[in-house]
């Protein structure tokens, strides 16, 4: 008796241990999720004009701007008494796709979620809402709409447009002596060399972070090619073409200069290090984006920062930075509230207090051509050098949503392991390969 | 209750475990057949369409390397931490099973780790490890709080085994202790009477007569690093480049990262397969070595 319980005992936390591998996915997005909305009754509602309560579902990916969400909801419902906004926000380092996934899964669809685009696009099309008919679509920047765009109809509205460089603080340039701002590679060379006599640690490289690595330095390596798009096709088709591409081993040029004038150990300097190290700081420059500026205000306030260019040699496209759309607006195709939810959007895109939130409240750089920055001090020091970046074409563009899924994550991973000097350059653009042309068949 | 018929022991065990049967079909059982189920299919994990395509994901799965690399990671992960903790659990029970005026004070200290969930805890060592180790090097200069903490293959290994020994070498203590305090005094008496040193007693009583906890304590450990996931995610993410990179997060990464939700269960099947063939084993081997008095 007592043998066979403790067999069936055993057997059975055989069992739920493995199950609980195959669902931790679901258990571990759980834990970072908010409490389980209970406002799903919204129920009869199907018309937000119909004058029936409405309540409209957003799950939203960006953390930085989760409390201009809740202004914005309290606006919104004084503005449209019928509806309620219930807004939840999963991200920064909780995967939200696995949390979208858990969602629709366990029947509590939003109405309104994030989509990335390109490879996004294609997992998340079956449940996406073709927006094409809207009347914000005409004022999208052509740019901005091709991510989300499949076979001539649009499925998102793009939050806005976000750019990347390297960040550096003009008070530490000063104090090292550099007058002329670095736009090549010998250029930026010089200046880190200048910054590293002077006592100041050059880099601040969050190489811990498979997307600072995968996706914005790597992307430098394909947005540099004369045509990128056949390069992803190639490699797509498993053709290669990384190895003995010129542009890509003049990448490396640029790869090796971040870290011959690192950090203290790169590989473990995460995000919120990477910034907090520039902010207060100690370090003279970082690789990231617009999207860091409220942080940094939160620590320095006022910082006396601009963005470079990532040169990979000293041509003139090397002046470039890297401008795209990080995500979209997408309406869920199976909600009863669709009206409503495409009302919202609307409403974002083109009502005054909507196109207020977009720029003042959440910081974007507007997608939409309708949307005016008329005070460029609003957006930060950030913004504003990208928005010139941007009237001069000095930008080049994401194409790292445009891998298969996953991959970035993986060459993160290559990448690496060529920080830690585990492969050479040949070793890394061969992994490289090889894991596109098996991820891409898949 | 010697032998009353079928029927009162079968209700007996209805009502004793019945309730706990339906919640664990209805969570866990249920949930896994159905996820078992897409492992036939190619799925991405959102589509309305799943491809059936019969065994390929399986064939497949053996072609991964990550997959394969991911496996040999938790193999070493799990000789290390299965003796580990144990070790350092029972010698922890050991010591507070002596008269010590603390003991209960330490006994709490000890198992406290336990109850802070593995994903606080993962963040928590980082920052030590990250942050206070790079510090203590600073000031003192020493090799080993100078090492790359997390940045390297081997210190990412080891610094997971020392989080994982931390936060479970106390649940294990706990069960050693009940056994080792339900061990005879006069026997030990008796061996001590007849000369037996302190050594001989430990090897030659107390072990083989707590034998039953070591099967336990062998069994939990070697599950948990088995499905070993928070732990690994919060402190290395399974970096530096995938070196650290457990099957489950393996799994995980595939179903929810690549959507490949079909090639994700099919891994997980396997998974579970081969860690049940290895912990029935554990347990039938460990079991044989059990005494009754």
């Amino acid at each position: 008796m007592k043998k066979t319980m403790v067999t069936v005992l055993s057997a059975g936390l055989a069992l739920s241990l493995a199950a609980g591998c195959s669902t931790s996915g679901n258990s571990g997005s759980n834990g970072n999720e908010a409490p389980a909305n209970t406002a799903t009754n919204a129920g009869s509602g199907t018309n937000a004009g119909s004058g029936e309560k409405v309540t409209l579902n957003i799950f939203q990916y960006k953390v930085e701007i989760a409390d201009a969400m809740n202004r914005l909801k309290a606006d919104y419902e004084k503005e449209h008494p019928n509806v309620t906004l219930n807004i939840e926000t999963m991200g920064g380092g909780a995967d939200y796709g696995a949390g979208l996934k858990a969602k629709f899964a366990s029947g509590q669809e939003p109405d309104i979620f994030n989509n990335g685009g390109n490879a996004e696009l294609t997992t998340w099309i079956d449940k996406m809402e073709d927006l094409s008919d809207q009347p914000w679509v005409s004022d999208v920047l052509d740019t901005a709409k091709e991510p989300i765009s499949r076979d001539g109809k649009m499925y998102g509205m793009p939050i806005g447009i976000e750019g990347y460089g390297y960040i550096y603080n003009k008070d530490l340039f000063e104090k090292a002596g550099i007058t002329e701002l670095p736009k090549t590679l010998t250029e930026l060379d010089a200046a880190a060399k200048k910054l590293q006599d002077a006592g100041i640690t050059p880099f601040s490289n969050g190489y811990q972070e498979w997307w600072v690595l995968g996706n914005h330095l790597f992307n430098v390596a394909l947005a540099d090619q004369d045509d990128p798009a056949a390069l992803i096709q190639g490699l797509n088709e498993g053709k290669g073409g990384l190895a003995g591409n010129p542009v890509v081993e003049k990448w490396f040029n640029l790869f090796d200069l971040t870290m011959k004038y690192s950090n203290k150990n790169p590989l473990t300097t995460d995000y919120n290090t990477q910034v907090t190290l520039f902010a207060s700081g100690k370090t003279a420059m970082m690789q990231q984006g617009n999207w860091t500026q409220v942080q940094i205000d939160g620590i320095t306030p006022d910082m006396n920062i601009g963005v470079l260019p990532m040169p990979i040699d000293d041509s003139e496209k090397s002046g470039n930075i890297m401008v795209g759309v990080p995500n979209n607006w997408a309406v869920n195709k199976n909600s009863k509230n669709k009206e409503a939810a495409k009302e919202f959007l609307n409403w974002l895109a083109t009502s005054e207090t909507g196109k207020r939130y977009i720029v003042e409240e959440f910081k974007f750089i507007p997608a939409l051509k309708s949307i005016e920055v008329t005070d460029e001090k609003v957006l930060g020091a950030i913004a504003t050098d990208i928005m010139a970046y941007s009237k001069d074409n000095k930008t080049s563009g994401w194409y790292f949503n445009q891998m298969p899924e996953g991959l970035p994550q993986e060459v993160g991973a290559e990448m690496q392991a060529y920080v830690a000097g585990k492969v050479d350059k040949a070793g890394l653009l061969k992994n490289i390969e090889a894991k596109w042309t098996s991820m891409a068949k898949k | 209750m010697k032998s009353s018929g079928w029927s009162k022991s079968w209700i007996q065990q209805i009502v004793f475990t019945g309730p706990v049967t339906l919640a664990f079909a209805i969570i866990v059982a249920l949930p896994f057949f159905m996820g078992m189920y897409y492992s036939f299919f190619e799925w991405n994990g959102v589509s309305d369409n799943a491809e059936f395509i019969g065994l390929s994901n399986f064939i497949n799965i053996f072609s991964d390397q990550t997959f394969l690399s991911s496996f040999a990671f938790t193999a070493r992960f799990t000789v290390a931490a299965v003796i580990l903790s144990n070790l350092v659990g029972f010698l922890l029970a050991l010591l507070l099973v002596q008269p010590l005026k603390s003991r209960n004070v330490l006994r709490t200290i000890f198992f406290m780790p336990n109850v802070i969930g593995g994903l606080l805890l993962g963040f928590i060592w980082q920052f030590i490890f990250v942050k206070g180790f790079a510090a203590v090097g600073e000031k003192t200069g020493w090799a080993l709080f100078n090492l790359p903490w997390l940045g390297d293959e081997t210190t990412a290994f080891w610094g997971i085994v020392i989080v994982t020994i931390w936060s479970t070498a106390g649940y294990l203590m706990v069960i050693y202790i009940s056994a080792l305090i339900n061990v005879p005094r006069e026997l030990i008496e008796a061996a001590s009477i007849d000369g037996a040193t302190p050594w001989q007693r430990l090897r030659h009583i107390t072990v083989p007569l707590i034998m039953p906890a070591v099967t336990i304590s062998l069994f939990l450990a070697l599950s948990w690093s088995f499905k070993s996931f928070d732990i690994i995610l919060s402190l290395t993410k399974g970096g530096p480049y995938n070196s650290t990179q457990s099957v489950a997060l393996n799994i995980y990464n595939e179903a929810f990262q690549n959507n490949n939700y079909g090639l994700g269960t099919a891994k997980a099947l396997v998974f579970f397969i081969v860690v049940a063939l290895i912990s029935s084993a554990q347990v039938w081997l460990t079991k044989r070595k059990e005494v009754q008095v």
